[in-house]
């Protein structure tokens, strides 16, 4: 059974790992990104834990944001993917932005997505 | 016999210049230049030394060379021929005349040679150089396209430049918790404005505006074009004078055949006596 496990571990790191060696710093920063967030929407964690967690994803996330704006090889056939993270600066970096504001990384996400206190309190509750 | 050896000699003549020609058309010693694609991004006259030192490796060059020195040799040697003309005998005044036309139909044949090899140079340079324009239009077209993300990309730089300074300052990232890229990338930014700095203060960094601007950049091939195509029509003219240097050999050439015709017919004068006159014959009658 051992056997079977290490055989299957092996083919797998085989398969994956040219992907992995292919993902560029635009898909780490996504992956990062969506890390943070998610810690951010987490409600199984205590504030403590979540302020410590997201402390350290944030010196993660600044260096891939600086590792992506000053990557040259992006600018050579940019993917729709790229483009788009550059057109949406604010949403795609996430610390700069917050920094560039002087607001936290979940305010300046949710005022980009829309979701403003102001927003929030005035809708209503209502029946269609 | 000297007649019919003239008669030959200008056959031969006549000949000559059309296997010139036909020569000229299949001249293989070519060039092709051998630049690297990488030598593209040089401005216009870097660009333009680095042909001039590939054409000065070619075939072609030695050629053009060769036949630049036979030609200095031709006209040494008709110089040379002309000044024994005075002082010569009738029949060794015939004879140089004879090598001078020989020595000018050759000067003819090398000339037009080099010619047609001087126009192959600035023709595989106006290739080139046409090469690069497209090249260049081609790139500057692609370039349009992704100018959109570019410009984004370039504010977002400058975005990230301007928060550098705060993002220092500020405590949540105190030197415990830095990484070792974001050490790295304060070393290296420091030495990048430094490098910057010193690339804006040297002398050259000025002058290289063709460089920097592309709308520059091609304007300059095009002044190299334009250059290289009024060279080619100071060669065509040149090329015309060829063809009257030619004709006045050719000229030379019947004029020497036509005396020395005549020389023998007034060497072998032989009378011809009409007997059928009544008066060239009363001598016959009165003796």
């Amino acid at each position: 059974m051992t056997k079977i496990l290490i055989k299957s571990t092996i083919l797998l790191t085989l398969i994956f790992s040219p992907y992995a060696a292919n993902a560029n710093t635009i898909d780490n920063l996504e992956r990062e990104r969506a890390k943070a967030l998610n810690l951010i929407l987490d409600k199984s964690i205590s504030i403590g834990d979540r302020k410590s967690k997201l402390e350290k994803s944030k010196m993660r996330l600044l260096d891939l944001e600086r590792m992506t704006i000053n990557s040259k090889n992006i600018n050579k056939n940019p993917s729709y993917q790229t483009i788009k993270a550059f057109e949406k600066f604010d949403l795609t970096f996430l610390v700069h932005s917050s920094l560039e504001k002087g607001k936290s990384l979940s305010l300046t996400w949710l005022e980009k997505l829309g979701l403003t206190t102001e927003n929030l309190m005035s809708t209503r509750v209502s029946r269609k | 016999m000297k007649n019919s050896n003239i008669k030959l000699f200008l056959i031969i003549l006549s000949v000559s210049f059309y296997s010139a020609n036909s020569l000229a058309q299949n001249n293989v010693n070519g060039w092709k230049p051998q630049i690297v694609e990488k030598m593209y991004v040089l401005p216009p006259k870097h660009l333009n030394k680095v042909l001039n030192n590939d054409f000065n490796k070619s075939l072609l060059a030695i050629n053009l060379q060769n036949t630049d020195n036979k030609i200095k040799n031709r006209i040494k040697k008709i110089s040379e021929l002309n000044s024994l003309l005075p002082g010569s005998s009738k029949e060794e005044g015939l004879e140089i005349q004879h090598q001078i036309i020989i020595n000018k139909r050759d000067y003819i044949k090398d000339m037009n040679d080099l010619l047609i090899m001087k126009k192959e140079k600035l023709n595989t340079k106006k290739i080139f150089f046409k090469k690069i324009e497209k090249k260049f239009k081609g790139n500057s077209l692609k370039n349009k396209t992704t100018s959109n993300f570019l410009n984004n990309k370039s504010s977002a730089i400058k975005r990230s430049q301007k928060l550098d300074f705060k993002i220092l300052e500020n405590t949540s990232y105190n030197l415990s918790k830095r990484s070792k890229y974001f050490k790295q990338y304060q070393i290296n930014k420091d030495a990048v404005k430094k490098l910057k700095l010193a690339i804006e203060k040297h002398p050259m960094s000025n002058k290289n505006i063709l460089y920097k601007d592309p709308l520059n950049k091609v304007e300059a091939i095009n002044n190299y074009v334009h250059e290289i195509d009024t060279e080619i029509a100071v060669l065509e003219m040149k090329e015309q004078m060829i063809n009257y240097m030619a004709k006045i050999v050719a000229l030379d050439a019947m004029s020497l055949a036509e005396k020395v015709a005549f020389d023998d017919e007034n060497n072998n004068k032989v009378v011809p006596t009409n007997f059928n006159d009544p008066v060239n014959v009363i001598s016959v009658f009165t003796n």
